[in-house]
């Protein structure tokens, strides 16, 4: 099975799950969707339903990031990454008419999944964002890998939950990210 | 205790598992707040603020934590009231005369009360605190140690995860966080404006959720120490940052350290403003 068919697959099941959620939808759906026979199916995921919802909601959120990824490219430093990180972010999930609608009608599958898959994009902003951390400067005394850990976690924490912060708004998301996210984590902008 | 509240019509069957951070609860705790300042201790008997709907009976809390004791091995789904007696060592009966609404009235008060304990908690922590740092850290300490030690909440979240979870994420999570936000800020207004208090405060609550929904391998928020260095390194120099940012009248009005508002506007008092020299 090439990677290639399994992306077919997978990417039938998001249509799918798009169309009438999660709990409604079939190997047999999937296997029509894609255009192939339910065997074909089952060769590329043993596991059958949940094993493509799981690997679904996996690749949704991978090329969520890889947007997010490319949204990033060409800022110059951590402020400007984290200032357009979020707000891209924000507005995706705010949009993600799929995420939005699923969320709604089944928390119950799509949120531990969400969860589960929370640790492995926190771990991937951490890696993102801490070699701008290093090249801005980390303030003294602060250990590196905590600080990516800790600027990860609150990102995710705001792009899901904004609060009182409209992150709308690009004065109050640079007021956020300099102030409130890196003054702890970096060098001060007055020592720069 | 029955105090009235106006917010809690007597006879409101509420299905409240599903509305517990109603904003009828949101200014139902924060008028709590307000008059448990004064007499700061740990309220942890007593339902405070839900208003009975029928007559007290001595055998609320006792239900209350006999359900609590249901939840932690069953869940919601499937706890009986019978289960619920059994657990509380009491009759069927006295569970309808205390909760004539039955299992849901039940899990709306264990709810409320779980809340209430928790805020209460948090409210003598940070009425004791007599410095920012030890409020900060006292409060993401106690939160998180609740958190951590609940076991009907670990279950619910393990068996029952949309239950939980869906207070947890997106929208859900913003409502909660400005719950917790609202109760704390207060204290935290001591030392500093209200406004950024409550950012604070916000912030304060994220940190401690994101730590207890997912666990990290290096820091322990419910050790004391793990806390106060996460407070020291990452947000003291975020708030003296955002404060020093400040800009309009309501951000750069210094507060005195009983909370009272000082005179005169905001231009009169720009000096003592901040102590950082901008």
């Amino acid at each position: 099975m090439s990677v290639d068919s399994r992306q077919r697959i997978i990417e039938a099941t998001y249509a799918c799950v798009a169309r009438r959620g999660m709990a409604k939808t079939t190997v047999e759906d999937v296997a029509r969707e894609a255009g192939i026979s339910r065997a074909t199916v089952y060769r590329a995921f043993p596991g059958g339903r949940d094993e493509l919802i799981d690997a679904t909601v996996s690749w949704a959120v991978l090329d969520f990031f890889a947007k997010l990824y490319e949204r990033i490219q060409g800022a110059t430093d951590l402020e400007e990454v984290m200032e357009r990180g979020i707000m891209f972010a924000h507005r995706s999930i705010v949009e993600h008419e799929v995420l939005q609608r699923v969320m709604q009608t089944e928390p119950d599958t799509l949120l531990p999944a969400l969860t589960v898959e929370s640790i492995r994009i926190r771990e991937g902003i951490a890696q993102v964002l801490a070699p701008f951390v290093v090249d801005r400067g980390l303030a003294p005394g602060v250990d590196l890998d905590a600080a990516a850990d800790f600027l990860a976690r609150m990102v995710l924490s705001y792009i899901s939950a904004p609060g009182r912060w409209d992150l709308e708004d690009p004065d109050q998301v640079a007021r956020l990210v300099r102030f409130e996210l890196l003054a702890g984590v970096v060098v001060t902008a007055d020592s720069r | 205790m029955g105090v009235e509240h106006p917010a809690v019509r007597a006879g409101d069957s509420r299905p409240l598992v599903a509305e517990w951070l109603t904003v009828r609860q949101i200014v139902t705790y924060r008028s709590n707040v307000v008059r448990a300042q004064g007499e700061l201790r740990v309220v942890d008997t007593v339902v405070p603020f839900v208003a009975p709907t029928t007559a007290e009976s001595p055998h609320r809390v006792r239900i209350i934590d006999g359900t609590l004791a249901c939840l932690a091995r069953h869940g919601t789904v499937k706890t009986t009231v019978d289960d619920i007696a059994r657990e509380s060592g009491v009759s069927r009966a006295t569970v309808y005369r205390a909760f004539p609404g039955g299992r849901d009235e039940i899990l709306g008060a264990v709810v409320d009360t779980e809340m209430a304990r928790l805020f209460s908690a948090l409210g003598v922590r940070l009425g004791n605190a007599g410095d920012l740092t030890t409020a900060l850290v006292g409060g993401i300490v106690e939160a998180s140690t609740r958190l951590r030690d609940h076991a009907a909440l670990h279950f619910l979240a393990e068996h029952e995860p949309g239950m939980i979870l869906g207070h947890l994420a997106f929208d859900e999570s913003d409502r909660l966080l400005v719950t917790a936000s609202r109760f704390t800020a207060p204290f935290l207004a001591r030392w500093m404006s209200p406004h950024e208090a409550e950012r604070v405060a916000e912030w304060a609550a994220r940190i401690v959720l994101s730590y207890a929904i997912s666990p990290s391998d290096h820091v322990d928020l419910c050790d004391e120490g793990d806390a106060t260095r996460l407070v020291t390194t990452f947000m003291l120099p975020g708030i003296e940052a955002l404060q020093s940012a400040s800009s309009g009248p309501i951000d750069i009005t210094p507060y005195t350290s009983d909370g009272s508002d000082p005179d005169g506007g905001p231009g009169s008092t720009a000096g003592e403003a901040t102590e950082s020299a901008r």
